[in-house]
Order: C-alpha cells, then sequence, then structure tokens
C-alpha cells in the first residue's frame, strides 16, 4: 500500500511541472537584413547565411563556439602544463 | 589610440574595439570558472557601457558562454569537480522551473506588476544569499568548535550523536562524486526551484544553482563549483542555437569574447585548486553582494553608475583570483623544492 501510493505522489510531482512546461510561450525573432554590398571573405560568409538562412546560421554558430571552445581548452592547457599549473584529481577541502 | 583594435561587426553592421571583447571575455572567464556561473551579470553591463548593440547582447554573451564552459567543465571534470549524475538532474529540473518562472513572469506583466516584483526579488536574492554566506564564513569557526565539543561529549558518555533530520521520500539517488545520497524529490524539488528563480528574474541561474547545490544539496563547494559549470555549458548551448535562430548573435564579437574567456576560466579552474572552499565561498559573497548593489542603482534609474559598479568588481575580483592563484602555486613550488 505505501508502495503505491508512493509511486502516486511520484507521478502526481513529475506530471505538474510538465503541463506547466508544455504551456510555454515562445519569443520572437530579429527581423533583418545585412547589406552584403561591402562584405568579403569570412563576414561575407556569416552574414549571407544569416541572410538566408537563420537555422543554418545558428548552426554555425553553435558549432564554432564549440569547436573553438575545445581547440582552446587544449591549446591553452599545454601552455599552462609548460609554466608548471598541470591539473590533476584533486582533495576536497572547505 | 585604441582605434587600431576596432574590428567590423557583420552581423551588427559596425565597428567595435576587439580589445575590450576580450578583455571582457577573459575578466568574466576567470568568474566564471571559479565560481562556476556563465556570468550574463556581468557581460551585459559591461558591453551596455562600451556602446555594443543591446539587441545582440545576450545572444552574443550566451554564445561565448557556451564556448568558455567546454574549456572549464573539461578542466574541472579532470580535477574531478564534475558530478555528471547530478548535472543531468539540474539541467531536467532547471529547465522545467525555468519555464514555470517565465510563465509566472508573463501573468505578473499581464496585471502590470511584472517589473518592481521581479527586480525586489532579484535584490531580496541577492543581498539576502550574500550575507547568508557571509555569515556562514565568519561563524565557521565557531560552529566547527561546537560540532566537536558534542562530538567529544558524546565519546565520553558512550553515545552518538544523532544524524541531522532529512526529508528521504523514495527514491533514493546516491551521487558517488559528491559521496551523497539524497530524495529525488528533494534533488529535484531544489533545481525546479533554482530554475523557477531564474526563469523568474531572467537570469542564467549559475549564480543561485552553485549556493543551492552547497547549502540545500550538500555538496562539496569545488564540486558545486564543477557541476554547475556542467549545467551552464548545456544552457549555453541551448542559448547560443535559439538566440541565433532569432539571429542575436553578432558571431566575430562572440569569437573574440570567447578568446579571452577561454584564458580567463583556465586561470579560474586552476585558481580553485589553490583556494579553499569556503574562501570560494567568501569571494563569491561579496561579488553578488556587489550585484545587489548595482541593481539597487539600475532601480534609481542609475544605469551607467550600476553597470561600472558590476565591472570594477569584475575586475577585482580577478585580480583577487589571480593573486590567489599566484600565492597557491608559489606555495606549491616552495613545497616541492623543500620535498627534494
Amino acid at each position: 500500500m505505501k508502495r503505491i501510493v508512493v509511486i502516486i505522489f511520484n507521478f502526481c510531482l513529475l506530471t505538474m511541472p510538465a503541463l506547466a512546461w508544455a504551456a510555454a510561450e515562445k519569443a520572437e525573432a530579429l527581423e533583418k537584413k545585412i547589406n552584403l554590398g561591402n562584405l568579403s571573405g569570412i563576414n561575407y560568409f556569416f552574414a549571407k547565411w544569416y541572410n538566408e538562412n537563420m537555422w543554418v546560421y545558428a548552426i554555425i554558430v553553435t558549432i564554432l563556439m564549440g569547436v573553438m571552445g575545445g581547440i582552446i581548452a587544449f591549446v591553452t592547457d599545454i601552455f599552462l602544463k609548460m609554466a608548471g599549473l598541470d591539473v590533476s584529481k584533486m582533495e576536497h577541502h572547505e | 589610440m585604441f582605434d587600431i583594435f576596432n574590428v567590423y561587426m557583420p552581423i551588427a553592421e559596425m565597428q567595435f574595439n576587439a580589445l575590450i571583447l576580450v578583455a571582457i571575455g577573459f575578466a568574466v572567464g576567470v568568474l566564471g570558472g571559479f565560481f562556476g556561473v556563465g556570468g550574463a551579470w556581468v557581460v551585459t553591463p559591461a558591453l551596455n557601457i562600451f556602446g555594443f548593440p543591446m539587441a545582440y547582447a545576450i545572444g552574443t554573451d550566451l554564445a561565448h558562454i557556451f564556448g568558455k564552459s567546454i574549456v572549464a567543465t573539461a578542466k574541472h571534470r579532470k580535477m574531478g569537480n564534475v558530478d555528471v549524475k547530478l548535472g543531468i538532474i539540474s539541467i531536467i529540473g532547471s529547465v522545467i522551473g525555468l519555464e514555470i518562472g517565465a510563465q509566472n513572469v508573463m501573468w505578473l506583466t499581464r496585471i502590470g506588476l511584472a517589473g518592481p516584483v521581479v527586480r525586489y526579488t532579484y535584490m531580496f536574492l541577492l543581498f539576502g544569499l550574500g550575507f547568508y554566506m557571509l555569515y556562514d564564513y565568519f561563524t565557521k569557526d565557531k560552529k566547527a568548535t561546537a560540532q566537536a565539543a558534542k562530538m567529544a561529549a558524546a565519546a565520553r558518555e558512550g553515545t552518538t550523536i544523532a544524524p541531522r533530520k532529512a526529508w528521504n521520500l523514495p527514491p533514493m539517488i546516491h551521487f558517488p562524486a559528491s559521496g551523497i545520497t539524497i530524495s529525488f524529490w528533494t534533488v529535484t524539488g531544489v533545481f525546479l526551484f533554482t530554475g523557477w528563480l531564474s526563469g523568474f528574474l531572467g537570469v542564467g541561474g549559475g549564480f543561485i544553482r552553485m549556493p543551492a547545490l552547497i547549502y540545500l544539496i550538500g555538496c562539496p563547494t569545488a564540486i558545486a563549483v564543477g557541476t554547475d559549470l556542467f549545467a551552464v555549458l548545456f544552457a549555453g548551448a541551448y542559448g547560443c542555437f535559439t538566440y541565433g535562430i532569432k539571429g542575436r548573435v553578432e558571431i566575430i564579437a562572440a569569437v573574440l569574447m570567447l578568446i579571452g574567456a577561454s584564458i580567463g576560466a583556465q586561470i579560474g579552474v586552476t585558481a580553485v585548486k589553490y583556494i579553499r572552499g569556503y574562501g570560494i565561498r567568501l569571494l563569491f559573497a561579496i561579488m553578488i553582494i556587489f550585484a545587489g548593489i548595482s541593481v539597487v542603482l539600475k532601480q534609481f534609474e542609475a544605469t551607467t553608475a550600476a553597470g561600472w559598479v558590476v565591472m570594477v568588481a569584475a575586475m577585482a575580483m580577478c585580480a583577487v583570483i589571480i593573486a590567489g592563484l599566484w600565492r597557491g602555486f608559489k606555495k606549491e613550488q616552495a613545497e616541492k623544492a623543500g620535498h627534494f
């Protein structure tokens, strides 16, 4: 019996926030077209996708940030190791 | 003189100083790596002061937070400071809580009360949390002495101290990385609440989750920092993508900020190794009290002064963290030299 009460209680606790979440409203996008006339190279590439397909632009931004984060983490780690600031598993002291 | 550092921003269609973006990124990277927060509460006012178009400020900030969090989380994980299981639950709880908070704000907006209610809640939270953490820091020795005395008395009498009462509604979950066993509902409740607060206040929530992990869940401070950053990583990725779709990310600015932030994050995370848990809590408390002062100034329409307060406090805190790292590093080197 206690087990059934716990299951029902758990179910209710899970359902309530899910219902509120499903009702969420969405924010609006920025309506803008960039003048590509005086752009070249990488700036042209980003602006072109920004104008043509915002989904592709968002994917480019997200992947670029992720990849750059990973590369910079790797490179700075090497420099910090060279400076003697190597980090390994630490003990937790309060 | 600094005009040579001006770079063209293709999405915002303007020139902006690259040095400023790298410097802001660096400062917020140090703070983020050290405290386990995203740092939007520093970046947005700082960008505002230097004239960055506000339409792109939040999206650009979230994009660089995503990249920076990868750097910081990877390093924290190496140091054993990330509780992945706890982090995943925190993400799920926070997302649901955030949506509920956002719904509540919409309701308050409809009845015309959103502005003052949100601002006063924000002030109460920042000052309340800041002063509680200061109190906790300054009474830690007294509490430790009292606990030791209790244990000594119990040992003399041959009894044991009763453990603190906790809500043990099943299912119970064990988190080996943090070394805690806790009810699923306590954990979920805490993250729903912190998520609700961040949705309600319109903030990322890292600065709410970090103390919640320490005081409500019972994590060691360094694990709270690492686990919070793990959650910030996913929030940053989601924010980067959704703001990207809405056309609100200035990609060149985000890249420049990410360069500074990634270097800063490495420094901030490494400093966690040299500054003990209570030291982190003390610095965090001071930082959020300054953030609270900045919100008070905003309330009185002094937006520029508010931006300067939070930016100068962030710079000063960076200097303190870097000094702490340097002292700890020198001490470690001296100890190593003493051994050989």
